[in-house]
């Protein structure tokens, strides 16, 4: 349902993502992994038509019948929060902390040609749908009364208002306590139509979804069905990535990826992990194409 | 020096800290808010120490004790046999000289407008230490190079200049190192890399360290023993590869099923 | 740091700094007009002709001349330098007496000497700046020094709280509990760490009073209360044209623009300066 091709974010003359290419089916929970500047979330906004000024997309990216990339803002304005939603990071900005929390639920389905008094009795209901104990109490806080968790489960109401075809999360969960976590994932995993999830934590996907994108310096370098991608990892950035998120028993030393992530635009040119990995080659000069069938890799010397 | 390995280098006994929200009504004194309610622990010489919380357990305000910038409302805190509670900051020099913090966010903790020399010979300054080319054996011992020294935080990643707060801290060869949540802040790619860096200096400096996480499994790696903080009380303390094998209190053992793992997948 | 931004600061710093800029000009101008008038002016800006009263613009008098038929070009020239020295001293007693002040109260936010210092401050904000020159000067006689000692002392509180304020923001960072963690005492915490992390705001915050001392000076020789004859001032020559206002307009013009555009440049100046310099964009554009 969700079908991108060739997207391409540019500032300026820097390419902070290249040539992102991947398909979400209904139903399907796609995770989208990466670490600071790896472009997961410009990726993201793209989708959503909401890239900071100066930032501009290119390429193709449908979802259903309708183009996401190179639209208008009164086009996609509609899909925002009908069609397409998206939860965000901080779930304490992103509420009015003047409204009521029912208000600001009631006002995305007004936005979409909901009736007012239809709209009142629907974003109980989906209070309700995101269990949180007593909607009618909830609908009449104010965000300032509700925990992070709570607010974040609001945010996720919101996102599921208008019934879309597409949700997308940008690290949901990364500032809530792990027990709140837990069961905001479960949540996500439940309501979610199709889902593309965008996270730093390797764990925290394998909890949830079935495929995954693994991203770096502003491309996909490992795409696959979770289970292979993360048991046989053929790109050695997946690789170091996995090894690296494991802690070994006390007393031993932790594998790692030498280096630091390149600030955007200080990517090396060709294959943009070769200034950090051990397998590189001069032939890693040249850009890898993302090659295989269901489980691909971007990388000359792939791991077995 | 001589090592007394073993002996008791941090004695917190019953401590509480008690919050005064602003007052609402004129007559009535603000709502007290209990951050801390009978927390005792002891760090031993050379222990690897780990406290466990998720936001709101009072680990911060734990730790904020421990490094005497904060003042408890009940209880008292021994650091190396000496009271450290209520004295005066200008008393409190040998605490300063042998306990040193690194904080989570290395973005926030160094001041944006200072040198990266002028960062971390700030406690040799401060204490009247000298100075003298130990920039430069500092910023070497956690791996920066020498020419570091001339700039700025922000010309850093972030693992660097977790790097550069951690040369800091052990500027005045400290004794212990408190570290709160050092490594939440970075990617996961250099997240070994400094883990790996403050064990090694551990092991070099015969530092005690405090190491203090919302992630049980990198106190594992990192800690012989843990206490599990759960609103404003340690609910479980001890052994960490026991609390992990069989967690006694609830709160610990929700806390356990809730860390997402890789178990199982690779 | 996500790289989107970076671009979207960059274009941000780009607009900003086209108002500094104008601000800097305008003000530069007053500055190089101050300058200059200090070596050569067309006239001495205090000769008194009465052959050449009121004359025309032309002929060596750029501007034409006044009722004493003295130079307005060179007066306003003159009246430069005082406008200037004016302001740079309200400024400088305001902010040495205020950020201190400020930063003081905001290091120690709940002790009883912060209560005093910004409830001493409330009073003496509450107590209209023209209003006490006024009174000043009728206890020791109107001049500059008493307009600017006036102005300075009513300006002391805004610098207080705008500096107590960015205090506050910063004794709450990491930085600061790290500098206490090292063993640093609050005199060096206040000198090494707050400083030149609220200097900014101060930067801001002394190019906005600039302008509104400058309006004060103005509004006071305008009142008889400021600068006195002979030495020219951009408002005294308003107040001395005002019988003339309709017959010979140009002269409440020229001093008038001079105001406008000295004010304007610092206000300019001013908000130039809070985004150059506010820490965000800064980071972004070191990062970019």
């Amino acid at each position: 349902m969700l079908k991108v091709e060739g997207l391409t974010v540019r500032a300026g003359t820097v390419e902070l993502v290249s040539d992102v290419s991947f398909g979400i089916a209904p139903g399907e929970r796609v995770g989208l992994i990466g670490e600071s500047g790896s472009g997961k979330s410009l990726t993201a906004l793209s989708l959503m038509g909401l890239l900071p000024e100066g930032v501009t997309a290119s390429g193709r990216a449908r979802l259903g019948e309708r183009d996401l990339v190179g639209v208008p803002e009164s086009r996609m304005k509609r899909l925002r929060g009908g069609e397409l939603s998206m939860v965000f990071q901080e779930p304490m900005t992103a509420l009015n902390p003047l409204m009521r929390i029912g208000a600001q639920v009631a006002e995305v389905l007004t936005l979409h040609g909901r009736p007012r008094q239809e709209a009142r009795e629907r974003s109980v209901e989906l209070l309700e749908r995101v269990r949180l104990p007593g909607p009618a109490q909830i609908a009449r806080a104010y965000p300032h009364q509700l925990s992070g968790g709570q607010r974040q489960r609001v945010m996720l109401a919101i996102a599921l208002a208008n019934g879309p075809g597409l949700l997308i999360c940008d690290e949901p969960t990364t500032a809530l306590d792990v027990t709140v976590q837990k069961q905001m994932l479960g949540l996500i995993a439940e309501v979610a139509p199709a889902l593309l999830f965008i996270t730093h934590d390797l764990a925290v996907v394998a909890s949830l979804c079935e495929r995954v994108l693994v991203m770096y310096g502003g491309r996909v370098v490992e795409s696959g069905p979770l289970r292979e991608v993360f048991t046989r990892p053929r790109h050695r950035y997946t690789q170091g990535l996995l090894a690296a998120s494991r802690l070994t028993p006390r007393g031993t030393r932790l594998p790692i990826i030498p280096g630091a992530v390149p600030a955007a635009g200080h990517f090396p040119g060709g294959c943009v992990f070769r200034d950090r990995c051990p397998h590189a080659t001069p032939a890693c000069a040249t850009t890898p194409a993302l090659t295989g069938d269901g489980h691909a890799h971007a990388c000359w010397h792939p791991a077995d | 020096m001589p090592t007394h390995a073993g002996t008791p280098l941090i004695e917190a006994t019953g401590l509480n800290r008690v919050f005064r929200r602003p007052r609402t009504s004129l007559t009535r004194p603000g709502a007290a808010v209990h951050a801390l309610r009978e927390v005792s622990l002891t760090v031993r010489r050379g222990e690897r120490y780990g406290i466990v919380g998720e936001s709101g357990s009072g680990k911060s305000t734990l730790l904020r004790l421990l490094c005497a910038l904060d003042q408890p409302t009940g209880g008292t805190i021994r650091f190396d046999g000496q009271e450290i509670t209520g004295r005066p900051e200008r008393a409190l020099r040998f605490l300063r000289e042998n306990l040193q913090i690194v904080f989570q966010d290395p973005m926030s903790s160094l001041d944006p407008r200072m040198r990266v020399r002028d960062l971390v010979a700030e406690p040799l300054v401060a204490l009247g230490l000298p100075v003298a080319g130990r920039v430069a054996e500092l910023l070497d011992a956690v791996g920066l190079p020498a020419s570091s020294a001339e700039r700025y935080p922000h010309q850093f990643s972030g693992g660097q200049r977790q790097r550069i707060a951690i040369a800091r801290a052990l500027a005045p060869r400290p004794k212990a190192l408190v570290a709160d949540e050092p490594v939440s802040a970075l990617d996961v790619s250099v997240r070994g890399q400094i883990l790996n860096l403050l064990a090694d200096l551990a092991d070099e400096l015969e530092l005690t360290l405090v190491f203090v996480s919302h992630d049980l499994s990198v106190v594992r790696h990192v800690c012989e023993t843990v206490a599990v903080m759960h609103q404003g009380a340690i609910v479980e303390a001890g052994p960490v590869d026991d609390v992990w094998a069989a967690p006694a209190h609830p709160y610990t053992r929700a806390l356990l099923e809730a860390v997402p793992t890789l178990e199982g997948l690779i | 740091m996500k790289g989107g931004q970076v671009k979207g600061g960059r274009t941000r710093g780009g607009r900003l700094n086209a108002g500094l800029l104008a601000g800097g000009t305008l003000v530069g101008l007053v500055v190089l007009a101050a300058l200059v008038s200090f070596f050569w002016t067309p006239h001495d800006p205090t000769l008194v002709d009465a052959a050449g009263k009121l004359r025309e613009p032309g002929g060596g008098y750029p501007l034409g001349a006044d009722k004493f038929g003295r130079d307005t070009f060179s007066q306003l020239m003159v009246g430069a330098r005082t406008t200037l020295y004016v302001g740079v001293v309200a400024v400088g007693i305001a902010a040495l007496a205020g950020v201190p002040l400020g930063v003081v109260a905001g290091m120690t936010p709940r002790g009883w000497l912060s209560e005093l210092i910004m409830r001493v401050n409330d009073l003496v904000f509450a107590f209209p700046a023209l209003l006490l020159a006024v009174m000043l000067g009728a206890v020791y006689g109107p001049g500059t020094l008493t307009a600017m000692i006036a102005i300075g002392v009513a300006t002391v509180p805004a610098f207080a709280r705008v500096a107590r304020a960015a205090t506050l923001q910063v004794m709450v960072t990491d930085y600061v509990l790290a500098a206490r963690a090292a063993g640093r005492g609050r005199p060096a915490i206040a000198v090494r760490h707050v400083l030149p992390n609220i200097g900014s705001v101060l930067i801001v915050q002394a190019s906005v009073s600039f302008a509104i001392a400058i309006l004060a000076e103005a509004a006071l020789s305008f009142l008889g209360f400021g600068t006195r004859p002979p030495t020219p001032s951009w408002g005294r020559m308003l107040q001395e044209s005002q019988e003339l206002l309709f017959s010979t307009p140009r002269l409440a013009l020229w001093p008038g623009i001079a105001v406008a555009v000295a004010v304007l440049g610092f206000n300019l100046l001013g908000d130039g300066l809070r985004d150059y310099l506010d820490p965000k964009l800064r980071r972004i554009r070191a990062e970019g």
